[in-house]
């Protein structure tokens, strides 16, 4: 199913532009600020693992890097045309998408779950959390990916949608309004993480069970229909 | 190894606008120009073709089976896009090299060098894409296009930024293809490439076929527009007057080198115009027919 | 026998030389009043504006500035419905409610600046507008006009918004005279919001050609910095508090206010300077705005400070933007 000629040169592809700089500086920025943190304020009590790992790590780092690299592995082809040397190949649309979010997955959990998890390493006493977030981490990049990969499909402006997405639906409202969680990937993200580290702070709304279904239907539901897409894919004609 | 690409009916449209209305051809093995302005609707007749545009009434049929949601139809097709994008990271070799595989080709570098020995990109192969010339990135399309031996090729104006030498280059190597046996599909507004390279030409003009065949079939089959000779004789003034009382011709005119005739039936006039001249015991020293170039073909059918 | 030359037709009148004829086609040329450079640009400010809320485009690209638009208006409708029950204002003029307004311009200025910076880079327009009559600065100059006049909108409307739902709900004279004054500030600090944002968005826009990317680049850097600047606030405000032995009580990031205030640390005053939006409160509350609980510190005298940078920042960005400019008027 995995495609390796697509997965290598959409890994090239990703790594190899301006759109890397934009998903390595956050990470390396939580690693910094990590160590600056710790030197400053080494103390055993210290409440800024969780505002640092929680806030910037969870909430910021994972739906931004999630947002840039899962609109990019597909979307940036598609946008300046060079998918259609990809298209004009027997390969099944179906390997197509699913090689384009395996490495969406992987660069996600590279440069958001890692360094989350080594941010949290880094941290005083925070191991347990740390491990926690990582996990969390990797479910909402899975998903995450899905659901950006999907957009890139289906429109020219996923980058847009998807901000919309990640900023108001997740950042705004689901603080507010309490059914948004269902349908927030972030929360599902939370509630794995909250069920392997019960921890207050991280306002997780879900359980685990309805975080880990809610997030494969969406994976699922997103990778299919956006492979209906893509076997619909459609040139435009003249430009005239 | 030969392909018919048949049209019935074919029409295509974006809410409002039609961009191929009601087409029925057929396009079978050799080159073919599909040639038209901007606008025509060729980049939508190549992209039906290869499947990336349904049509919205009509069939379209490769050999039988539709190109649409049918990624099989890229075993024995070749698409060059018209659009300059290709992955601009990768070095030629590997551009050609990674379609290859895509096709799961047997020997994938084996076909890439030979398809890039074909387009005669060898010695660039080994630089990025990204430092390619206009030209050259046609060529590395082509060479990627033609990578798995495709029985069809399509080419959407393939000859854009291309300087004369390669453009000569292409147009040899189509011509080669194209006596294989192969069917090669190339679009154009420009009209002397689709002159001197195929014979079987299809006009397009705002979405509909204008014409289709041999060029100079064509073009005599308009009779109604008037054929234009260029004679010179010993006595251009005298040859004049006896033209100008036979009922085939429409016009005379001196110019400063000779007559211009303009005629409404080509035949008459090519039997009589010895006759005549012998008939007034002129010379002749010159004829000329001057407008069977595709130009004025074209710019008739677009007049009309 | 001599044969002249003799047209049986004539041509229409034309330039002739020898062995060469250029025909009349009957193009006119307009002789006609034009109008200048100011016209200009203010044609390009106006086309500028409306692109940035999707007009003249198709319907998706107005998704993004409805949504946005109606979810920056909730709160002032909420607060309307509140106080028609009898509540107080719930939402201040001048800071709004901070988080929500910051995360919903974000996000208009990261969809729409590429709008108007990235896409004419990347079609290569711009030698057709540099052929006309105007100065290289003019065409940046018009985005700027039409982008920060578009942020004023997203900004001023649920202001006025928020006055007529509270003057709607409150009675006598000197109530509304309240609340008026309380809605000038507020306009005011929309303004400087307004300026800032539409010079950082637009050239960081600018910068690259690819919209999606475009979008990335402001996205991120404008939400990055603000998380940054938080959590160094908070964290300093919290080891501030927890270093201090006072004989208060621990009051909180409002700590500045209680009876034996701890010192705000440089470390605090200067979290804010990395962050627009933090950039914005610390000046709003240098020029004597109300602190809030989740703002930044009132930063007292070092406030000219936060100002200064303020200044300098968007004046880079203009500087920027029309280099930008500049260098791809060539293309």
């Amino acid at each position: 199913m995995l495609n390796l000629t697509v997965a290598g040169i959409t890994v090239r592809a990703t790594l190899g532009r301006r759109r890397a700089f934009l998903f390595a500086v956050p990470a390396v920025i939580l690693i910094v600020l990590t160590l600056v943190l710790r030197a400053s304020h080494p103390a055993a009590g210290a409440a800024w693992p969780d505002t640092v790992l929680g806030t910037f790590g969870f909430s910021v780092l994972l739906p931004l890097t999630a947002l840039i690299i899962g609109t990019g592995v597909l979307g940036a082809e598609i946008d300046d045309g060079s998918v259609v040397h990809l298209l004009a190949t027997p390969v099944r649309r179906a390997d197509v998408i699913i090689t384009k979010f395996a490495v969406a997955v992987g660069l996600t959990a590279a440069f958001a779950a890692l360094p989350e998890l080594i941010a949290g390493l880094l941290a005083p006493h925070s191991g347990k959390l740390a491990v926690a977030l990582f996990a969390g981490a990797l479910v909402g990049s899975v998903v995450y990916s899905a659901l950006f990969v999907f957009l890139s499909v289906v429109t020219t402006r996923a980058i847009a949608f998807g901000l919309l997405y990640v900023a108001i639906w997740e950042g705004a409202l689901s603080n507010v309004v309490g059914g948004v969680r269902i349908l927030s990937i972030a929360h599902y993200a939370l509630g794995v993480a909250n069920a392997i580290d019960p921890d207050q702070n991280l306002q997780a709304g879900l359980g685990l069970s309805t975080s880990l279904i809610l997030g494969a239907v969406i994976t699922v539901g997103g990778l299919y229909l956006a492979t209906r897409r893509l076997e619909t894919f459609s040139l435009a004609g003249d430009p005239a | 190894m030969s392909s018919i690409i048949e049209f019935r009916n074919v029409s295509r449209w974006y809410g409002n606008v039609v961009a191929v209305n009601d087409i029925t051809m057929d396009i079978g093995p050799g080159v073919t120009g599909l040639l038209g302005p901007n606008g025509a609707g060729k980049s939508t007749i190549l992209h039906m073709i290869a499947g990336f545009l349904a049509p919205s009434r009509g069939t379209l049929t490769l050999d039988g089976t539709q190109p649409w949601k049918n990624p099989d139809i890229y075993r024995r097709l070749g698409l060059v896009p018209e659009r300059d994008s290709v992955y601009a990271f990768l070095t030629g070799a590997q551009f050609v090299t990674a379609t290859a595989k895509l096709h799961k080709l047997p020997e994938p570098s084996r076909s890439a060098a030979w398809a890039i020995g074909l387009t005669e990109m060898a010695e660039a192969q080994d630089r990025k894409i990204a430092t390619y010339s206009k030209g050259m990135r046609q060529r590395i399309k082509v060479a990627a296009a033609l990578v798995h031996d495709p029985e069809i090729l399509l080419l959407d104006e393939p000859f854009n930024g291309m300087d004369p030498r390669q453009r000569l280059h292409m147009m040899d190597l189509l011509s080669r293809l194209g006596d294989e046996g192969r069917t090669i599909l190339f679009s154009s507004h420009i009209l002397e490439e689709v002159e001197r390279l195929s014979g079987t030409i299809q006009v397009m003009v705002a979405g509909r076929l204008a014409a289709s065949g041999d060029f100079r079939a064509i073009r005599r089959l308009m009779t109604s527009r008037p054929h234009v000779f260029h004679v010179r004789t010993t006595d251009d003034r005298r040859l004049a007057a006896a033209l100008v009382g036979r009922d085939y011709t429409h016009a005379v005119e001196l110019t400063g080198k000779g007559l211009q005739v303009r005629t409404s039936d080509f035949g008459a006039f090519c039997e009589q115009i010895a006759v005549i001249t012998r008939d007034e015991n002129i010379r002749l020293t010159e004829l000329l027919p001057t407008d069977e170039s595709l130009e004025s073909v074209f710019g008739y059918l677009i007049a009309n | 026998m001599r044969t002249e030359p003799v047209s049986a037709q004539t041509s229409s009148p034309g330039k002739r030389a020898a062995g060469g004829v250029i025909h009349d086609l009957g193009y006119q040329r307009y002789h006609g009043p034009r109008l200048g450079r100011s016209q200009i640009v203010a044609a390009l400010a106006w086309h500028s504006f409306r692109s940035a809320f999707g007009f003249g485009r198709g319907a998706k690209a107005k998704i993004v500035p409805v949504i946005a638009m109606i979810a920056i208006c909730l709160p002032a409708i909420v607060n309307a419905f509140a106080m028609s029950q009898g509540n107080a204002r719930v939402v201040d003029y001048d800071t709004y409610t901070p988080v929500l307004r910051n995360l919903i311009m974000t996000v208009f200025v990261a969809v729409q600046a590429p709008e108007l910076v990235s896409r004419d880079l990347r079609s290569r327009v711009l030698p057709l507008y540099f052929s006309r009559p105007i100065k290289p600065s003019d065409y940046p100059l018009a985005k700027y006009l039409g982008f920060t006049a578009a942020c004023l909108v997203m900004l001023e409307v649920p202001l006025l918004l928020l006055y007529a739902g509270s003057v709607a709900n409150v009675h006598g004279g000197s109530a509304v005279w309240a609340q008026t004054r309380a809605l000038i500030p507020g306009l005011l600090v929309g303004l400087m919001w307004a300026v800032s944002l539409a010079a950082i968005s637009l050239f960081l826009a600018s910068l690259s050609a690819r919209r999606g990317l475009a979008t990335g680049t402001v996205a991120i850097v404008f939400l990055l910095t603000y998380v940054l600047a938080e959590i160094l606030l908070q964290v300093e405000t919290q080891s501030a508090i927890n270093t201090v032995p006072g004989p208060g009580p621990a009051v909180g990031p409002g700590a500045g206010f209680s009876a034996g205030p701890p010192p705000v640390t440089v470390a605090e005053k200067v979290a804010g300077l990395f962050s627009p939006f933090t950039l914005f409160d610390g000046v709003r509350m240098w020029l004597g705005g109300t602190d809030h609980a989740d703002n930044v510190h009132k930063p007292g005298a070092f406030g000219a400070v936060y100002a200064v940078v303020l200044i300098a920042v968007v004046g880079l960005c203009l500087f920027g933007l029309a280099a930008r400019y500049r260098k791809a008027r060539l293309s």
